[in-house]
């Protein structure tokens, strides 16, 4: 700008011709990172679990390495456990998710009908706190509370009702899993449908209240279809975060009593700490990360992100 | 059905009209105020073991009147390892918070205003870096940092963070990104700017509440994670839910410091949760659902 002449006589500078690359080219440097990092977090770990699961022992060479076929495999699914896990995995996901997705509707539908406009946002923002508790946390908690000799639920149960308090972390350690997820997530998914219902346009209410039909025939024949697209995200998502369970079940029992909290997740991390198998981890986490992968990408196909993707 | 039936019910129903309704809103806000209790009761548990004094902490029948005292509080601070790791993690999530934004947000940029072939797939596939069992994606990561010299390592813990949610701001900022008109940087870029100018002066201002709540969306997932750090930290870098989580497998437990190190933990994911609760649907369904 203040010497014009100058820059009409000379070729372009250095820094202008960076200039001009960085801005032609503005779309690629801007995708350059998110795709290397993308590579290095998908590609990268699914290759080389694969690798590791083939081989005998890693090697600092990885082309030394002895392949030893499907032999990790088989001592994964025969000796490891690793079906044990499947089955409690499963279990945990499919219980939590059905749980939280039928308790977050309820409360999502209670607190939408909720008359004034305070006490909405008093509910909305309360039902979120539990979201902000860590799973290492919320297995604190459970320690405490639930601890057959100190905890504070048990005693109630056994002053305050006629029942007897189960052991719940030995005897019933698998339905208080799944209890502490809803605790922790419900949330989640309460929120979403929140959002969802209040968008729910009030011309497609006001039509169903004229046509004077009852509230829960508001919601299956209205209400709910239309929130279809929201209710199929919000699982999914849910879904895909359920399958990476960890923290809450490894601070609560650690898998146990004896294996049966081991989720699959647990189960491979064991694999590789205290069986110091890390061929035997590997070829359990590539079949846990085909599976769940596969399941998610044929849920999107089959569901799509139809009404509310583009 | 005869129509007298049905005709003498909806007459019983409008006369029941105002009880009915009266009756609805008992019963909702009994529900209501029963899942608030559940959702407050664990947390004040928590807090107020965490304020007892020491040896009281679990005493049954419990003392639910005491005096507060900031006993644990003051054992947690003078315990080196829990300021080490409540830094660290301080520390690391955040460092990983503004990497994953100035990595995804642009793409996002890019991916919302482009036409990028197999768009889909590829927002896909960017999901798809969700769905790998993160004990899956460790146990490579834990043979290659250690001989990487990550192991143990901040920058290793940081970079496995942003590996969580870099498809969480990816998604949300297109998402975003979509819903401000592209007019906007046209007028820009009439008036001489450049894209990246258009980018930087126009579009990111308007994105900001996207990129606050999508920044403490990621902030809230690294915090709490565990897994990572407790495969790839030993010393230096363990962050604070490997220390709450050691605390645990300790034997004998101190109740009342472990109560405080959780209470701790959670207050300020609590005040960042509440700060962005209007955007949290939109953050959480990782963009899809925008309305509130």
């Amino acid at each position: 700008m203040s010497t014009p002449t100058q820059t009409e006589t000379t070729p372009k500078s250095t820094f202008a011709r960076l200039r001009d690359l960085w801005n032609d080219y503005l779309p690629y440097w801007f995708m350059a990172p998110m795709v290397a990092v993308m590579v290095m977090i998908t590609f990268f770990p699914g290759a080389y679990d694969l690798y590791l699961s083939l081989i005998a022992e890693p090697t600092l060479d990885v082309f030394a390495a002895d392949f030893v076929g499907l032999r990790n495999f088989e001592s994964a699914f025969t000796r490891g456990g690793a079906i044990h896990s499947f089955v409690i995995t499963i279990t945990v996901v499919a219980s939590a998710l059905l749980l939280e997705t039928v308790l977050g509707f309820v409360l999502a539908a209670l607190v939408a009908g909720v008359g004034s406009d305070r006490a909405k946002s008093f509910y909305r923002v309360l039902f979120i706190i539990p979201m902000a508790v860590a799973p290492v946390s919320l297995a604190t908690i459970g320690r405490i509370m639930l601890n057959s000799e100190i905890g504070i639920i048990p005693y109630v149960i056994n002053t305050g009702t006629p029942f007897a308090a189960p052991n719940f972390l030995s005897e019933v350690p698998l339905l208080t899993v799944i209890l502490l997820d809803a605790w922790n997530w419900t949330p989640f998914m309460f929120i979403i449908f929140y959002a969802g219902l209040s968008s729910v346009p009030k011309t497609l209410i006001e039509a169903s209240r004229v046509d004077g039909a009852p509230m829960w025939r508001r919601y299956v024949h209205v209400i709910i279809p239309y929130m279809k697209p929201v209710v199929f995200v919000a699982t999914l998502i849910r879904l895909i975060d359920l399958f990476r369970t960890f923290g809450v079940v490894y601070g609560l029992t650690g898998g146990g009593p004896g294996t049966a909290t081991q989720l699959v997740s647990i189960n491979i991390y064991e694999q590789m700490f205290i069986n110091n198998q890390i061929t035997v981890a590997a070829a359990i986490a590539i079949v846990y990360l085909v599976l769940v992968v596969a399941l998610c990408n044929v849920i999107i196909a089959k569901v799509g992100f139809e009404g509310v993707w583009d | 059905m005869a129509t007298t039936d049905s005709d003498s019910a909806t007459a019983s129903q409008r006369l029941d009209k105002d009880t009915r309704e009266k009756l609805i809103t008992v019963v909702r806000h009994t529900i209501l105020l029963t899942w608030s209790f559940i959702v407050l009761f664990p947390l004040y548990w928590l807090a107020s073991m965490s304020l007892k004094p020491p040896g009281t902490a679990n005493s049954l029948p419990p003392d639910w009147i005491f005096l507060p005292t900031v006993y644990n509080y003051i054992q947690l601070i003078q315990d080196s390892g829990f300021v080490a790791a409540f830094a660290n993690s301080l520390i690391m999530v955040s460092a990983s918070v503004v990497l994953v934004l100035l990595i995804g947000v642009p793409a996002a940029y890019v991916l919302s205003r482009y036409d990028i072939p197999m768009e889909r797939d590829v927002l896909v596939w960017i999901l798809s870096s969700r769905m790998l069992p993160p004990i899956a994606v460790v146990l490579p990561f834990f043979i290659i940092f250690r001989e990487l010299n990550l192991f143990d390592t901040r920058i290793g813990m940081v970079l496995m963070y942003v590996s969580i949610n870099l498809s969480l701001v990816v998604w949300v900022m297109k998402a975003f990104f979509d819903g401000i008109p592209e007019t906007l940087e046209e007028a820009a870029r009439v008036d001489g700017a450049t894209q990246f100018q258009g980018f930087r002066k126009v579009v990111l201002p308007a994105a900001k509440p996207g990129i606050f709540s999508v920044a403490i969306i990621s902030f809230i997932f690294a915090w709490i994670e565990l897994l990572f750090g407790l495969v790839l930290t030993s010393f230096e870098a363990v962050p604070v839910t490997l220390f709450v989580y050691s605390f645990i497998g300790s034997r004998s437990i101190e109740w009342g410091m472990l109560a405080a190190a959780s209470t701790a933990m959670i207050v300020p994911v609590v005040i960042f949760l509440i700060a962005v609760n209007k955007y949290l649907a939109a953050g959480l369904s990782f963009g899809v659902v925008i309305k509130e």
